[in-house]
């Protein structure tokens, strides 16, 4: 007989630590794969994990991809925060990149210093009003949230689709289903000749501190953080529930709207089908391994950002797919929930007797 | 034939805590038992050790002379030790019957014949094919002990039985178990009620601290005696002052409460008025689950009914949340000390800083005032005597005591004119329960008033000056507390009426 016990008092340090072990056992898991298909573990690692980011070139890849992930998974850290199971982040993301993108579009042959602000803060505003969506829905008719902001995801990737064939479409673009090129102001400003890292990670880091600052210092962060851990208290304490659930699927809206408009101004600079490689649900997995910490967050978009990178150098040297990093990515919150569960809960067997068991 | 039950140096040790100390009783059937003590003296661990769910590190048990060993809860039932907990394991849905045919390898055919068998000796009237969700407390309680007897057990303990019953319910009880103690079967009672180990018991052992500090025929003991070995030291008797509020002014008036849920596990609540005066403690009564749940949340305001008039301080308060209330002066202690009132993960400054009123800037400007939070909570930790003076300390790690304490004075500290509070001394101890009531009645004397709802009757006939039984949604007549004996707030509590 097995006994499942919770633990009264979890260490913060080993809370913080787990995290870590989840990804250890996450690189032995892949090198037992990389065996199995027939590769040299080690070798095979060295090219997910190392290779990519060997040179200059390659970090600036990795921040370039870690910069999407943070800011969408810091939006996140205040919806699973306070209990709100906001997982339609990839559709934030997406409407938050047509509203900036149209923006960007409606200035695609003037210059100015003043677009690209524009452009930023309606791709902040599309994600923030895409995410109000499943918000206004869970305050006022009890829907769930998980599967309302799930299935608009599908709308906004089906809604972008028609427009990058229909009525945005490059007019000269001989129907291949994009939009024009944006105007040079409407550009994320390049930080080094020849590399692809923009200037979004600032918004990233701004996002970190900020949210940092909310979180733990300022009243809202007080009353997230109290919901999360008991909703019952927050009623009796007489927090403004509904309010506070439509401002933090605001924020995270709001978070992956950013990360949207920072993709399309940022490496890709105008509107495709394909702007995100699942940044919205990857971000999911770096919201839990950075412990919903700010600075956790900024960790582990690092470490799932070299995943993504990983996968494309080890698509290229040992011809396996690239969704070998999503692979990755799945083991990643495998080890950290189950580790978590071992941090959380103890294991107790019970000896009993055969004749006891079958009485 | 009698059964002989003897446990001898019986020790558990866990982290912290010596549970029993060197434990040794005997019993003898023919006679009930008492196992009394305070919370946490060590009373359930040992009953968990003669039902088999823990196993002592030292000592024996012996039945009849035959040592015992009892490794799991079968080895008990084997051993014919039937047990009845506080808290029924019965499946909710499913009808009597069934519950009862669940452990049993018996047909169902012979199992009926044997239950009504019992049913008739015993005069208990239950309908078999009724589903368990539909029994009162009493009833359901009747069922855990008809699955004992169905095993023919020799000894019978009831961990705290008549915490949920009605005065009626309990005074059935009692006639049972006195019934089974003529048949032979030896019946271990543990309570923290003193009279009730007067009017039922033969033998009282005492425990405290985990050690028997005293073994006695009841007829030699008294209410004071008893309480005085159980707690170790003089409890000053405290009695509340004769309270001459009947022509103050109304402070607080509720009229046209009126509250529908879909829930089937909520109660409806039908047209209650009342009022509550200056100074005075308007006691609610009546058996959990009558819709005190709903009353109380709201009177804080967590539940919104359209409709409803509560004028409190000549405002009309009746749409305002629980922090708007609080700026009027109200405080509000939920029964729920663990998910409600506090959330254990937080810390105790934390915890205080829930109750935020405008008066004490723990956010100014929406930014967190740490300081000011931890000096306030430094002084109502202080001040309630919480045993404890760090404010970083999680409140998971204070007793159920010092939590409520920290939640009373968490509520107190703004001076509030009206303090609701619901079972605030549930599942504590004799000490901390005296310093809630003294606390409670100090209030009173600062002409400040209460409302009590509470499922312990002589919690309510202590402390308040008027009160009203709510029985399925509905409130009886408001009474005063001279003309009050347990006895009629039994008959009104179990949905009966008076004169």
């Amino acid at each position: 007989m097995i006994k499942i016990e919770k633990r009264n008092d979890v260490p913060i340090t080993l809370y913080f630590f787990t995290p870590f072990i989840a990804i250890i056992l996450t690189i032995l898991g892949g090198g037992i794969i990389f065996y199995i298909l027939g590769f040299n573990p080690i070798e095979a690692l060295k090219f997910f994990f190392i290779t990519p980011i060997s040179n200059l070139y390659g970090f600036s890849e990795l921040l370039l991809k870690a910069t999407p992930l943070c800011l969408i998974a810091i939006g996140l850290s205040f919806c699973f925060k306070s209990n709100n199971w906001n997982i339609g982040a990839e559709g934030q993301l997406t409407f938050g990149a047509i509203v900036g993108g149209g923006v960007a579009l409606l200035f695609y042959n003037q210059e100015g210093f003043y677009i690209l602000p524009l452009v930023i803060l309606a791709g902040a505003f599309g994600g923030m009003i895409f995410a109000l969506i499943p918000a206004i829905l869970k305050t006022y008719f009890n829907t769930n949230e998980i599967l309302v902001s799930l299935m608009l995801v599908y709308v906004s990737k089906l809604l972008l689709d028609y427009l990058v064939v229909g009525p945005w479409s490059n007019p000269e673009g001989f129907n291949f289903p994009e939009t024009r090129q944006f105007s040079d102001s409407s550009r994320m400003p390049q930080l080094f000749e020849g590399l692809r890292i923009h200037a979004g990670i600032f918004l990233a880091l701004a996002a970190v501190i900020i949210s940092w600052f909310i979180l733990y210092k300022t009243y809202l962060g007080f009353q997230i953080k109290v919901s999360g851990l008991s909703l019952k208290t927050a009623k009796y304490a007489g927090f403004k529930g509904k309010t506070m659930i439509l401002v933090v699927f605001m924020i995270s809206g709001a978070s992956a709207g950013l990360a949207g408009v920072g993709e399309i101004t940022g490496p890709i600079g105008q509107l495709h089908r394909m702007i995100s490689p699942d940044y919205g649900f990857t971000a999911i997995i770096v919201a839990f391994l950075g412990r919903l910490n700010p600075f956790g967050i900024i960790f582990a978009s690092l470490v799932v950002a070299l995943t993504y990178l990983g996968a494309e150098t080890a698509q290229i040297f040992l011809q396996i797919p690239k969704y070998t990093g999503q692979v990755f990515q799945g083991m990643i919150l495998f080890f950290l929930l189950a580790s978590d569960y071992l941090l959380f809960f103890k294991i107790k067997i019970l000896n009993l007797k055969k004749n006891e068991l079958r009485h | 034939m009698t059964t002989d039950l003897r446990i001898s140096n019986i020790s558990k040790v866990y982290p912290g805590c010596i549970a029993n100390d060197n434990v040794s009783l005997q019993f003898k059937s023919g006679k009930i038992y008492a196992l009394l003590g305070e919370n946490g003296a060590g009373k359930s661990t040992l009953v968990k050790i003669l039902s088999g769910v823990i196993r002592p590190d030292n000592g024996e048990v012996y039945l009849n002379e035959k040592n015992l060993k009892l490794s799991s809860p079968l080895d008990a039932k084997k051993n014919k030790i039937g047990m009845v907990f506080q808290h029924f394991n019965l499946f909710e849905t499913l009808s009597i019957f069934e519950n009862l045919s669940i452990d049993t390898n018996e047909d169902n055919k012979s199992l009926r014949v044997k239950i009504n068998e019992i049913l008739k000796k015993y005069n208990f009237s239950i309908d078999l094919d009724v589903p368990v969700l539909n029994l009162s407390a009493g009833q359901k309680q009747k069922v855990e002990i008809i699955r004992c007897l169905l095993r023919n057990p020799k000894v019978l303990i009831m961990d705290e039985p008549t915490s949920v019953l009605t005065e009626q319910e309990t005074e059935e009880l009692f006639i049972s178990l006195k019934k089974f103690c003529d048949e032979g079967i030896l019946i271990i009672y543990i309570t923290h009620k003193l009279k009730e180990v007067l009017s039922l018991c033969d033998e009282v052992a005492v425990m405290r601290k985990g050690k028997v500090v005293s073994v006695s025929q009841t007829q030699n003991e008294k209410v004071e005696t008893l309480a005085n070995k159980m707690v170790g030291q003089k409890l000053a008797k405290i009695k509340k002052k004769d309270n001459i509020s009947r022509n103050k002014d109304e402070i607080f008036k509720v009229k046209h409460l009126n509250f529908y849920s879909e829930d089937p596990f909520e109660t409806n609540l039908v047209n209650l008025n009342f009022s509550v005066k200056k100074g005075e403690c308007l006691g609610i009564a009546g058996i959990s689950g009558n819709g005190q749940n709903e009353l109380f949340q709201i009177l804080s305001g967590e539940i919104i009914t359209p409709d409803t008039s509560i004028i409190f301080r000549n405002k009309e308060i009746a749409k305002l949340n629980p922090k708007q209330r609080r700026e009027y002066l109200m405080a509000f202690s939920p029964e729920d000390r663990i998910s409600q009132a506090a959330v254990p993960e937080l810390k105790i400054y934390e915890n205080v800083a829930l109750n935020n009123f405008k008066s004490s800037n723990f956010f100014e400007k929406g930014l967190v005032n740490e300081r000011k939070i931890k000096e306030h909570s430094k002084k109502i930790l202080s001040d309630f005597s919480v045993n404890t003076d760090n404010v970083d300390l999680k409140s998971q790690f204070l007793s159920g005591g010092n939590l409520q304490k920290l939640i009373l004075g968490r509520e107190l500290i703004t001076a509030p004119e009206l303090l609701i509070c619901y079972n605030p001394t549930w599942g504590l101890d004799v000490g901390a329960i005296n310093y809630i009531h003294e606390t409670l009645i100090k209030i009173n004397d600062q002409e400040k008033s209460t409302i009590l709802i509470s499922t312990d009757t002589e919690e309510l006939l202590k402390l308040s000056d008027r009160i009203a039984v709510i029985y399925k949604g509905k409130l009886s007549k408001i009474m005063h507390s001279e003309e009050v004996t347990p006895e009629k707030l039994g008959v009104l509590m179990g949905g009966g009426s008076i004169d």
